[in-house]
């Protein structure tokens, strides 16, 4: 049974409170180190630090608008062999979906680690972030989560939180054994902390806390929120279907693809050590390119970038959690997040699979169902 | 032979690790090349025996060519019987389609017509008949059909479709040959005019060497008959008397006399007498009229071979010389020693129309077979598969299934269960529901469901619960017609008593079992004994053993088996054939020659191919312009040579492609030809002639698109065959030859459980040499053997315990480890080991190459029917028990009560225990025989005396029995349980059912097999099952086992997957992919491995590796790329 507690806020600074809860987790809960977000010192910037001094805390921010990159990705490389020490990893939804993939594909593991989930509200993407953070990277911080738990949106100058984010349905960590929540919570008195799992209920134990209930407003505010996001998704899925839906919408709209690749360095799931198109099976011979150029008379350099996309969408778009760093890192502004949700509500419904949503659910490749997709086997004959 | 041959001008370095070949000395015949034929064929090759497998008719795959579908899966899956190790050795396709393995030589049409010698050297006589068609030269177009007058029933259908006189015996085969039914032949020759590739022969040249003798008394008789034959090209000559023809017989050699019966001075039976002494070789045909018709049957009792009735028009005599002519000069024989005979003639099926025909079959279109039925519902069936009715070609909606016809049926003289048409009907039930998409009616008139084998119970509740299969407890006496429509009205009499009257579409007949024709004579030549139902007799404890040493059964011959026991049966007859020439000394002594073939290595080479283009007969010459191909792929990138070449099916066309690759410098062959399958054999022979890797050498079929029908035009055929041969270059170029891998075999067996079945495939495996540790937990071995004392049959248990366990224990080859038990083990196929915990508490470590799981079962314990309130409630084996040891003394009963399934045959014991009834009705009769007056009362559900149990249980029906309550003693079947396997499936890694017994890997095709290569079940650990039924899966185990231990090195595939470790970022996909448990994680070496030997190159792990971390040999991504783009450059 969850268990629930408040973190108290001092005037309404919830990084402060926040930053006061990590302290205390460092302190007297029976971990070795904290995975958490931090300003770094020299710059403005976002990113996730490892702490094991509970003195180097102080630019902690995990409610900052600012996702640099999915650290799905760093937690599995901590974890891929064994630690030596219990780690607690703050993180956003997205990114414990994400690590929960890669552990199903054996490059992480939950033994040392204890997930520390916080609701999103969204982020901005890179350089719009460096934008809104100015000078000022706490109170921007705060002033965001003000607008965006008073309901003025998160729309800065001309820009918005990131396409991914508005078209996320999963805001609340539901998956973490500890749950930091916002959303219906009178944030200017508390910030909800909820335990989800034993090992979510030992850690909370330790910090001796208040006790507290859920708000009752909190899940409508989370129901608002998910409607307002589906909504969206919804119609970036009907559009994005729509210019994609033949092979030459399809070549349009990955005509800005350069094949450099970043897309697949952002993606949490993709995992491999080395993509299959940097080896020798893309190493053309020589001769090839001007045997394709001679069948039409004109081809496109570099070739394969079409490839290169349906390639990752077969690969891994069963286990894309929708972070939309892949449109972040791309240089080009190719939709590419768009592109890899529509087609992944597609597999993912094929395969009644929902990524990151449990460790219990085995990705659809290593599962064999003799009856399944008999319409395309012809199991029937 | 040229061993070496080097074709480089440069250093050439030769591969040291050539192909590892051994030969046993020994081969045997199995006669008969249906599932079980196969099966015993395929062990003794993999054992390396030279194997003849015949078959009288012209295809291969007895009843189950005609049968698409088996459950419980409802699909095919014959392809599983496939060799999984030294798979190169044999065909790895379609086994429906054909069969090749190096080791086995088929000889169709073909039948066994003497035996001579003994056990271990038995000489043999096989007859070929002439197909007239060269299946060299047949390229499968099928003009010849086309023009063929006749139509006859086409017995592949059934007979519900129509066929020519020359056709296709199957319509799958490859290579596909038409051949020609002799018997609705009229030899008119239409189709030897038009076979493009010159085919077909009737040798009607040849027929003026066919030398006759007509000998008559009247003159006009006489002439007539040397002008109709001589008119078809007959050489005849004439006697007038019996005196004549013998001098005329001493003086020229005759093939054929036609011989009057009634001539003056010698008469015809006296010629017939004399001609046979001097010449036994000569055919006689006695000519009689209608009043000495009994002395024309009394001389073929002396050896005449045929008799025609005078007078007679021109076509009486001559198709019957014409068809003596094709069988005396036209039939192939061949001698040869083998050293055991398997018999695997299959069965027939009971015919309804003979006798009194109550069901009308034959009289209404529309009442069918079990078989006619399965055509109907076949994609290769009369309507695609469509259920449409044979009458009238209507959508059936309701059908009946009739079980027990000519089964089960003293009138019919079938006192026996033909033991598979309850499964047979249920399955057929259930595809008519499917088929019709729910929108058929099925019911199934039965008398027991005999639904006694593994997992069949489920299978049974699933027709009836979620596809609502019907099932009706009753015999149906008659069908009669119900309307003009061709509907059949069905009377029948329910359980309460109550008559019904129903109007089915379809009436389908279960038809029984029937000994195959020319089974007596079969046996009388093999010396073997029948049973009283004229089915092959066999020894006590024994599915394969006959009367005779040295001849074996598998399968059907011996009564009607399913697949999953034709299998288990058709290894336990190749066990004994190889016991037996291994005991006269063939065994399997290694060939004191080892060949090892050596190929250059061209790994530095850039790829050079020579392409050799087949014109198949002209086919192809014809439709493309053949030198225009040459030129324009002479100027393809990496094609050093360009042939054209006739025939290269042919073994002159064979001869011509050596002899221009001897003087190539190509590093790779394509050859553009036909069938590519049938090739496998001779491009091993090719590779090993040349000093070049078999897999740089590869065939493309370009004769499909030329094939009539497909009415392609000149550009359209060359722009196939242009992308047909760019892709196989492109593959070849890409090919990558590496050595095939193999691995060491500990050549020592480690067998688990020291039961019947246990001790059996310990001896088994003993028995050919080779070391083997059986481990028994008990203090004493003999298992469940223990607390039985007589069988149904008669035989005695504690004999055979008493005789297995001195065997077992005087054996130098076996270990017997009691009070042992395995408390882990580890490896893989060829290299296990294990640990045993000895009495002592001692732990000791084996090597083992293979594992036997013979782990047994108990009978199950109950609380139900107040077991364990009185002493007067017993179970079977404790009734047995008190039999024997007096306690119970049925002379002071006068009421016996049993009661069947208890506990099982519902949920959660879903299953038939298969020996409970039999228990039952041997407690029974043992007890009527102490005590006449006894009566006793046998509640149950459905009786399973399968096959010749049932006259058991006549005998016990017969014997009286009357319901009167109360008893003096009630006796509970509690059927059988599995013992705890959890423990011991963990540390074999294998799986268990959700009954707790071993799960095969396949429960038809693998029945003994576990997935895991190298590991084997038999007994009750693998299902419930008789002592003779649980020896012979130890046998077969055993068998399986043989076929590893057999080999100090085995060879993999020559395509294998393999990972390339710097790519791979061990998310173990591939593991989970692998449905050969093929792979693994090693920890210490923090790797992905790959055991090649149980790999069988399916490509699994390759399709879920992301980044091509695994792949597999010969199918590299850039490889398939290279051919995907020469596929669409070619098509352009």
């Amino acid at each position: 049974m969850a268990k629930a507690a408040k973190i108290e806020v001092e005037d309404g600074n919830i990084v402060a409170s926040l930053q006061g809860f990590f302290k205390a987790l460092l302190e007297d809960g029976e971990i070795n180190a904290l995975l958490v977000p931090q300003h770094l010192p020299m710059k403005n910037t976002v990113m996730p630090t490892l702490v094991t001094d509970p003195e180097k805390l102080n630019g902690t921010d995990p409610l900052a608008p600012a996702f640099p990159l999915n650290a799905a990705k760093v937690v599995s490389k901590l974890t891929r062999k064994p630690v030596n020490g219990k780690v607690a990893v703050v993180l956003r939804p997205c990114e414990i979906r994400a690590f929960i993939e890669l552990v199903k594909l054996k490059q992480g593991s939950m033994e040392e680690v204890v997930l520390v989930g916080v609701d999103c509200l969204g982020a901005y993407s890179n350089i719009h972030y460096s934008r809104f953070v100015g000078e000022d990277s706490a109170d921007s911080t705060l002033s965001f989560c003000q607008n965006f738990l008073e309901g003025k949106g998160t729309a800065f100058e001309e820009f918005d939180v990131s396409s991914a984010c508005k078209a996320c349905e999963y805001p609340v960590p539901e998956n973490a054994d500890l749950l930091i929540g916002l959303l219906g919570v009178d944030i200017n008195d508390h910030l909800l902390v909820k335990a989800n799992t034993p090992k979510g209920t030992e850690l909370l134990d330790s910090l001796g806390l208040p006790a507290t209930g859920e708000p009752k407003e909190r899940k409508k505010a989370i129901d608002d929120l998910v409607a307002e996001r589906i909504k969206y998704r919804d119609q970036m899925f009907k559009e994005t279907s729509e210019a994609t839906s033949n092979l030459e919408k399809l070549n349009f709209y990955l005509a800005d693809c350069v094949n450099c690749y970043n897309c697949r360095v952002a993606c949490p799931v993709c995992y491999c050590r080395e993509c299959v198109f940097v080896t020798d099976v893309f190493d053309h011979e020589p001769s090839q390119y001007l045997r394709w150029a001679e069948q039409k008379g004109i081809i496109k350099m570099p070739t394969d970038t079409v490839f290169y996309h349906l390639t990752r969408l077969a690969h891994i778009s069963t286990a894309c959690i929708g972070c939309g760093q892949c449109s972040n890192a791309c240089p080009n502004n190719v939709p590419v997040m768009e592109l890899f949700r529509t087609i992944a509500s597609g597999t993912q419904k094929a395969f009644e699979y929902e990524p990151g949503r449990s460790l219990e659910d085995e990705p659809p490749l290593s599962v064999f169902r003799e009856e399944e997709f008999s319409e395309l086997t012809g199991g029937k004959d | 032979m040229k061993r070496i041959i080097n074709y480089h001008v440069h250093p050439v370095i030769l591969s040291k690790k050539g192909r590892y070949m051994k030969k046993k000395i020994g081969s045997c015949l199995v006669v008969g090349a249906g599932i079980s034929g196969i099966r015993s064929a395929l062990d003794l090759a993999e054992l390396g025996y030279q194997v003849t497998l015949i078959d009288k008719e012209p295809n291969l795959g007895g009843t189950l060519m005609q049968l698409d579908y088996q459950f419980p899966s409802d699909h095919c899956g014959m392809c599983k019987m496939l060799p999984l190790v030294e798979r190169d050795k044999a065909s790895q396709y379609c086994l429906r389609k054909g069969v090749f393995h190096e080791n086995i030589d088929i000889m169709l049409s073909t039948e066994l017509v003497a035996l001579d010698g003994e056990p271990g050297k038995f000489q043999v006589t096989l007859r070929q008949k002439s197909r007239f068609v060269d299946p060299e030269r047949c390229i499968g177009c099928g003009e010849c059909s086309r023009v063929c007058p006749v139509e006859v029933p086409d017995g592949f259908n059934a007979g519900l479709t129509l066929r020519k006189a020359i056709y296709l015996p199957v319509p799958h085969n490859i290579p596909n040959t038409y051949t020609v039914d002799v018997t609705s032949c009229t030899q008119c020759g239409e189709c030897e005019k038009i076979c493009p590739s010159g085919a077909i022969d009737f040798g009607v040249e040849a027929r003026s060497r066919f030398r006759i003798l007509v000998v008559d008394d009247e003159l006009v008789v006489r002439d007539s008959l040397k002008e109709w034959l001589e008119d078809d090209g007959f050489h005849v000559e004439m006697a007038e008397s019996g005196t004549e023809a013998l001098d005329m017989l001493a003086k020229d050699s005759f093939h054929l006399m036609l011989l009057d019966i009634k001539m003056p001075g010698v008469d015809g039976v006296e010629v017939l007498k004399r001609a046979k002494d001097l010449y036994p070789e000569l055919t006689v045909v006695m000519m009689t009229a209608y009043a000495t018709v009994e002395t024309a049957v009394e001389a073929m009792k002396i050896g005449a071979h045929d008799y025609v009735m005078k007078p007679f028009a021109p076509d009486t005599p001559v198709p019957v010389v014409a068809q003596l002519y094709q069988d005396i000069l036209r039939t192939g024989e061949r001698l040869m020693d083998v050293g055991a005979v398997i018999l695997s003639a299959g069965f027939d099926s009971f015919q309804p129309d003979e006798d009194n025909n109550i069901f009308g079959y034959g009289v209404s279109p529309n009442v069918v077979t079990s078989i006619e039925f399965e055509r109907i519902i076949s994609g290769t069936g009369p309507n695609q598969g469509k259920i449409l009715r044979p009458g009238d070609g209507k959508e059936v909606r309701k059908i009946a299934w009739l079980q027990c016809v000519g089964s089960r049926d003293m009138q019919e003289d079938a006192d026996f269960c033909s033991s598979v048409c309850c499964m047979f009907a249920i399955k057929e039930a259930l595809l008519a529901k499917e088929r019709s998409d729910n929108q058929a009616d099925a019911t199934i008139f039965y008398m027991d469901m005999r639904t006694f084998g593994k997992d069949f119970q489920r299978y049974r509740d699933r027709a009836e619960k979620d596809y609502g299969v019907r099932f009706v407890r009753c015999r149906v006496h008659t069908v009669s017609p119900a309307d003009e429509e061709g509907n059949l009205k069905i009377v029948y009499v329910d359980q309460s008593g109550e008559t019904h009257e129903e109007i089915f579409d379809l009436v389908v007949l279960s038809t029984g079992q029937r000994p195959p024709v020319g089974t007596e004579k079969l046996a009388e030549m093999c010396g073997v004994e029948l049973n009283p139902w004229g089915f092959c007799k066999l020894q006590d404890f024994s599915l394969s053993r006959t009367s005779r040493e040295g001849i074996l059964v598998s399968g059907s011959f011996s009564g009607l088996c399913d697949i999953s026991d034709s299998v288990i049966q058709a290894s336990s007859a190749s066990l004994w054939a190889s016991r037996l020439i291994h005991s006269k000394g063939g065994g399997l002594a290694e060939e004191t020659e080892t060949k090892e073939a050596q190929f250059r290595d061209v790994g530095s080479e850039p790829p050079q191919v020579f392409l050799a283009l087949c014109t198949c007969g002209g086919t192809i010459g014809e439709a493309v312009d053949l030198n225009a191909l040459t030129e324009s792929f002479k100027n393809t990138e990496s094609v050093a040579e360009v042939q054209v070449i006739e025939r290269i099916c042919t073994q002159e066309g064979w001869d011509d492609l050596q002899e221009a690759m001897r003087n190539s410098n190509a590093n790779r062959v394509l050859i553009a030809a036909c069938n590519p399958y049938v090739y496998a054999k001779k491009v091993r022979e090719l590779g090993e002639r040349i000093g070049l890797n078999p897999s740089l050498i590869d065939v493309v079929d370009i004769w499909t698109p030329a094939f009539p029908g497909r009415d392609l035009n000149g550009n359209q055929l060359t722009r196939e065959i242009s992308a047909t041969v760019a892709m196989g270059i492109a593959r070849l170029k890409g090919m990558d030859p590496c050595p095939i891998p193999t691995a060491r075999i500990i050549q020592k067996a480690l067998v688990v459980g020291g039961g019947i079945a246990g001790m059996t495939a310990a001896l088994s495996i003993a028995h050919h040499g080779f070391d083997v540790t059986l481990v028994e937990q008990a203090e004493e071995l003999g298992g469940n053997l223990h607390y039985l004392y007589r069988t149904l049959e008669g035989y005695s248990p504690q004999e055979l315990l008493e005789d297995a366990v001195l065997k077992v224990e005087d054996h130098p080859n076996i270990n017997v480890y009691k009070n042992t038990k395995v408390i882990g083990s580890e490896g893989q196929v060829g290299r296990f080991v294990t640990a045993v915990e000895r009495a002592d508490g001692s732990v000791e470590t084996l090597e083992h190459g293979v594992t036997v799981l013979a782990t047994g079962g108990q009978e199950a314990k109950t609380a139900e029917y107040a077991y364990g309130e009185s002493g007067a409630i017993l179970t079977q084996h404790e009734l047995e028990k008190g039999l024997q040891d007096g306690t119970l003394d049925p002379t002071k009963f006068r009421t016996v009560a049993m009661i069947q399934c208890v506990g099982s045959r519902e949920e959660p014991r879903n299953y038939c225990s298969r020996v409970c009834c039999s228990s039952t009705l041997k407690n029974s009769l043992y007890m009527k025989e102490k005590n006449p007056d006894l009566q006793v009362c046998v509640f149950y559900r459905d009786m399973m005396s399968y096959g010749f149990i049932e006259t058991y249980y006549t005998k016990a029906r017969n014997a009286g029995r009357e319901i009167t309550i109360p008893a003096d003693v009630l006796v509970l079947g509690t059927g059988i349980v599995p013992g705890n396997y959890k423990e011991l499936a963990d540390q074999f890694g294998v799986d268990f059912n959700e009954d707790g017994f071993f799960q095969e890997a396949e429960s038809k095709w693998r029945p003994v097999d576990f997935i895991k290569e190298g590991i084997f079940m038999c007994g009750i650990a693998h299902s419930p099952r008789s002592i003779t039924e649980s020896i012979a899966s130890a046998e077969a185990s055993a068998q399986r086992a043989l076929r590893i231990l057999n080999n100090e090195r085995l060879a993999a595939g020559s395509i294998v997957a393999e990972v390339r470790h710097s790519l791979c970022v061990l998310c173990e996909r591939c593991i989970a992919a692998c449905p050969y448990h093929a792979r693994r994680y090693d920890k210490a070496e923090d790797k992905i491995v790959v055991d090649e030997l149980m790999c069988q190159g399916c490509g699994s792990c390759a399709a879920v590796c992301l980044n091509s971390a695994s792949v597999l040999r010969g199918y590299r991504d850039q490889q398939v790329f290279e051919v995907i783009d020469a596929a669409l450059e070619g098509l352009g």
